[in-house]
């Protein structure tokens, strides 16, 4: 299948990219940092092509339906977000070191998949619906936003300190890396995206639930654990924007909500059962 | 969710008890605590299972920790009264908040200031003055050419006695009431999920092809009759090459007063609404409807044939006894553990004796051989009757719940990506007969946007010729 090779394609490109952000930090060369992108960006452009032909060859099969029906399928759209993320927020703020931290997440994440099966299975009769589309892209761009927040907030910790013990003007490591307070308004930021995305991902569950099983909320474990997530980050915002809280409180949150996405997305699959359980490793 | 808003309405820090509950209810403090809480007491719901038969809970826990989780209410408590408390909490503080705030973002929105005095020029950080030769009318014409494409609105103009010319933009002003909408939307979805649970029902009913039900059991146990009936003409279950399945699909009708008045296909995805009654498609499944049985004597000959329905006691042919299909299994598994298809559940009732019990495999005809006796029974032919599950929902309250699920998403959408942003323009002949504008601005969010589309002004200002 050609979307299988293209697919592995992408995966080498993610894996030269990290490569190369990596170098990028080490080295510093601006070229080397501008081939990073570069390739960071092939990688999602030769990605999206083979989104788009899986989907094309699934109707080739009289099968046709979206690519995001199981984990293989949700594991590269997750990876695809998160480069596609990263690289919009890597042009806006001008943060190019921050890419050694964020690149290996697409190239894992694409190596995970591959270890899943990957062939292209006909839809059982209840994700047979047009609100697919529209849940899932809002519940994985909303993850992959978590998942640069989360990032970002690591690197907080790693700058937080090195500030506090700068005071001599002793060249470090982390003087390339942007000042902290500057991640702490890019982290906010993410989750400012992530967070209505969340949002719509899980009212539109609930209208689609409500339309295949007559019930808007039935507490499955996939719906509690999407709200315990939106609980989490509703309580970061809440606690910044009112409270103040900024820095490291903030940055711990933001570390705990993307804990729990994690296993809202995966965890709740591979160990608690419940009516999502065509995400799964079957 | 802005920054900026007067801290709450500084609530005078009284000694009796309602005020100190009330700053308790409306604290900030108190919000992140329950929203974490809350999470908190949701992921023990999802490690111990909910709503499971009670025996299944013996197989996993200690009797004692059983005992003590059913008298905690753990076993379903999404509906325990603590659970039920924290969100009756969240709602009492989402209250209290809101009528906390309610005068400071009313006030935001209020044109107070459209001055630019010293005093304002004070709280404003960056107040910028440009000066020209032109004639200040020109200024002023072209200055508000210039800001009408970004505030589109129309100016408040204020001429003071000293001949100065105040102008006051603003634009977004009611996103400011992005507050009320993320909140309240909260407490309607509340309402809803009330309203739904006292006033709606859920239940569950299996409709046989050609038969008609007017009532069905609901899932609080109660018979819920209905002012119609509904019809299922028809079931298939459609399957992929592979065995999974691609369609479920029931042929429904809806009749009142011995009409049909609606009639459907119904579809997992694709339900049928009647006068505020729901039907989904959940489940389907057959029973026996007739069952032709040969009745073979020890030494293989044929003593008879019975044709008999489910659920009916009929005469043996040839014997005193009688039988009875009473159970019907789609994957019967044989005593050692191995499927055995199809099978048909008989009870014999002796003319002497107690009734006997036993399985007929349908693809098996000769398993009742084993059994002993004068006689055997082997299953000729089975006619199978499907039925079609229904799902069944009456909720009023949904509509609630969507409306507030909607609010909540503008709401949010406003919160973050819109703002109130305000600029004071003031105009002046100076004491050199030179035109002097001086020009300031605040937004409630986002202020570093708001400073880089500030200097875009300021820039085409200083353009003016």
């Amino acid at each position: 299948m050609t979307n299988s090779l293209l697919f592995g394609i992408a995966t080498f490109i993610y894996f030269f990219a990290m490569v190369l952000y990596i170098s990028y930090l080490a080295f510093r060369s601006e070229m080397l940092g501008k081939v990073a992108s570069l390739s960071l960006l092939g990688g999602v452009i030769v990605e999206t092509t083979a989104i788009g032909m899986r989907w094309y060859e699934s109707y080739q099969m009289g099968i046709g339906r979206a690519p995001m029906t199981n984990l293989y399928e949700s594991l590269v759209f997750f990876a695809w977000t998160i480069a596609l993320i990263y690289l919009i927020l890597e042009r806006k703020f001008n943060i190019r070191t921050v890419g050694a931290f964020v690149a290996p997440f697409p190239f894992l994440i694409m190596a995970y998949a591959s270890l899943n099966p990957n062939d292209i299975q006909p839809l059982v009769p209840a994700l047979k619906s047009n609100w697919l589309i529209f849940h899932v892209m809002s519940c994985f761009v909303g993850y992959a936003a978590f998942a640069v927040s989360f990032g970002v907030s690591i690197l907080y910790f790693f700058k937080i300190g090195s500030e506090k013990r700068s005071t001599k003007p002793i060249e470090s490591f982390w003087d390339s890396f942007p000042s902290s307070t500057a991640l702490d308004e890019i982290g906010y930021k993410t989750i400012a995206i992530g967070f209505p995305l969340l949002t719509i991902g899980i009212v539109t569950g609930a209208f689609w639930a409500n339309v295949a099983w007559g019930t808007y909320w039935s507490w499955d474990p996939k719906e509690t654990w999407s709200l315990i997530v939106w609980l989490i980050y509703a309580a970061y915002l809440h606690a910044r924007i009112t409270r103040g809280w900024r820095g490291k409180r903030a940055a711990i949150l933001s570390i705990i909500g993307f804990a729990a996405t994690l296993f809202c997305y995966l965890g709740v699959n591979l160990i608690l059962s419940g009516l999502h359980s065509y995400g799964g490793i079957s | 969710m802005s920054a900026d808003q007067p801290a709450g309405t500084a609530k005078d820090k009284g000694n009796d008890w309602i005020s100190q509950l009330w700053n308790f209810l409306a604290s900030l403090k108190l919000v992140v605590i329950i929203l974490l809480i809350l999470s908190a007491l949701s992921i023990v719901g999802t490690l111990i299972e909910q709503n499971k038969p009670l025996q299944e809970y013996y197989r996993v826990y200690h009797p004692g920790t059983v005992a003590l989780f059913l008298k905690l209410g753990i076993f379903d408590m999404y509906h325990s009264w603590w659970f039920i408390a924290c969100l009756s909490l969240l709602a009492l503080n989402i209250i209290a908040c809101t009528m906390d705030r309610y005068r400071g973002i009313m006030a935001g929105m209020r044109k107070n200031n459209i001055i630019l005095d010293e005093k304002l020029s004070k709280s404003l950080q960056n107040i910028t003055a440009i000066r020209y030769v032109l004639r200040l009318d020109i200024v002023e014409k072209k200055m508000v050419e210039l800001a009408g494409k970004n505030f589109s609105g129309k100016p408040v103009v204020t001429a003071t006695e000293d001949g100065e010319r105040h102008y006051f933009f603003e634009k977004g002003k009611y996103s400011r009431l992005a507050f009320f909408m993320t909140h309240l939307s909260i407490l309607i979805v509340f309402l809803g999920a009330i309203g739904g649970s006292f006033f709606g029902y859920k239940g569950y009913v299996n409709i046989f092809e050609g038969e008609t039900i007017s009532q069905l059991e609901t899932k609080a146990g109660n018979i819920q009759k209905l002012d119609f009936q509904i019809k299922c003409n028809t079931f298939h279950a459609e399957f992929y090459p592979n065995g999974a399945p691609m369609d479920y699909r029931s042929d429904l009708s809806i009749v009142q007063n011995g009409k049909e008045v609606i009639r459907k296909t119904i579809r997992v995805n694709d339900p049928l609404t009647f006068e505020g009654v729901t039907f989904y498609q959940s489940s389907y499944g057959g029973l026996p409807d007739q069952v032709a049985i040969d009745v073979v004597n020890r030494d293989g000959s044929l003593k008879g044939t019975m044709t008999t329905p489910f659920d009916r006691r009929v005469d043996i042919p040839g014997v005193t006894d009688k039988v009875e299909v009473a159970d019907y299994q789609e994957h019967f598994h044989l005593p050692d553990g191995v499927e055995g298809g199809r099978a048909i559940g008989v009870n014999i009732y002796p003319a002497k004796g107690a009734p006997v019990e036993l399985w007929l495999l349908v693809d098996h005809p000769e398993y009742d051989r084993h059994r002993g006796g004068d006689y055997y029974f082997r299953v000729k032919d089975l006619k199978m009757k499907k039925y079609t599950g229904l799902q069944v929902n009456n909720d009023p309250g949904k509509i609630l719940v969507w409306l507030g699920s909607m609010l909540l998403i503008a709401g949010i959408m406003i919160a973050f990506f819109l703002s109130h942003k305000k600029i004071w323009i003031s105009l002046r002949t100076d004491k050199k007969g030179k035109s002097e504008l001086k020009i300031g601005g605040t937004a409630n969010k986002n202020r570093d946007a708001f400073a880089r589309e500030m200097e875009q002004i300021i820039l085409n200002l200083k353009e003016i010729s």
